[in-house]
């Protein structure tokens, strides 16, 4: 917590990773939710 | 792991390391080492926004681009396909380009005073969106598909020559605040001729590299969404 507060850039940095790792999972479920719409239409 | 999910989990990778370089590399004086970023006067910590505002406005370039050529492939072909694809890469170049402008407004807040300041560049992304906005508009006040599709690929040929002159001619033919402009061609900051030290360069075409192969994966989803939906719309 120290570390943190002292170099408060990588209170930034963290909080920006949570944002594009919360986007990137939403992006590959809804990769995976479109293959499964995929699969059902063609069969 | 899936086979399928190697590529996009290298993309989220990289586009991680992207983001941590860019935000976290420390800035110096003199750099000696190979992960510090000298600091740029007047610029300092502001700098970093090349790394995340100059790559939106580059896949911008890119949607649109892609937008035209699937125009121009319709109108050859008349495959409905290709106006799936052109209208979604217009979507999300529009997207980019609002992203573009909106990092690039709150950066010109505590760099140059104010929000919005018209500079060449501020008004060539501000008639920019104004052009994708009346292609939508176009698009949603015809019907017929078969006629919207072709009155809208006509449309985005127009709209599509006039981003690069937008985007890289406009901007560098008058003066204006953003490096590059007419009066800066010896590029008193490191952005306007690349001027900039070899590890900024590597994070910055990092990024560019990244961001546009990010454009091409939610491209792929939105084109295959949007085939789903126009499927189920016939059936």
């Amino acid at each position: 917590m120290d570390f943190l507060a002292q170099h408060q850039l990588y209170i930034v940095l963290s909080i920006v990773l949570i944002i594009w790792f919360g986007l990137a999972a939403y992006l590959l479920r809804l990769d995976k939710k479109i293959t499964k719409l995929e699969q059902s239409l063609k069969k | 792991m899936p086979k399928y999910l190697i590529g996009k989990i290298s993309l989220i990778a990289w586009l991680t390391v992207v983001i941590v370089a860019g935000i976290a590399m420390p800035m110096v004086p003199s750099p000696t080492q190979w992960y510090e970023l000298p600091i740029i006067p007047a610029l300092e910590e502001k700098a970093r926004i090349i790394f995340f505002h100059v790559p939106m406005s580059w896949t911008t370039l890119v949607a649109f681009i892609a937008s035209t050529i699937y125009g121009i492939l319709f109108l050859k072909t008349k495959k409905m396909d290709y106006d799936l694809r052109s209208v979604s890469a217009a979507g999300l170049g529009t997207m980019f380009c609002i992203l573009a402008t909106v990092t690039g407004s709150i950066w010109a807040k505590f760099n140059w005073g104010s929000f919005w300041n018209w500079d060449p560049r501020e008004t060539s992304i501000f008639v920019l969106l104004l052009i994708y906005g009346a292609y939508f508009a176009l698009r949603s006040a015809i019907d017929v598909e078969e006629k919207r599709a072709t009155l809208s690929a006509v449309y985005s040929i127009i709209a599509g020559v006039t981003a690069p002159f937008f985007i890289f001619v406009m901007p560098r033919i008058m003066t204006g605040l953003h490096p590059g402009a007419k009066g800066d061609e010896g590029g008193s900051t490191p952005v306007a001729q690349l001027h900039m030290p070899a590890n900024m360069r590597i994070v910055f075409f990092a990024s560019i590299a990244g961001f546009t192969v990010l454009y091409f994966w939610l491209f792929s989803m939105k084109v295959r969404s949007a085939r789903i939906e126009a499927s189920s719309q016939q059936s």
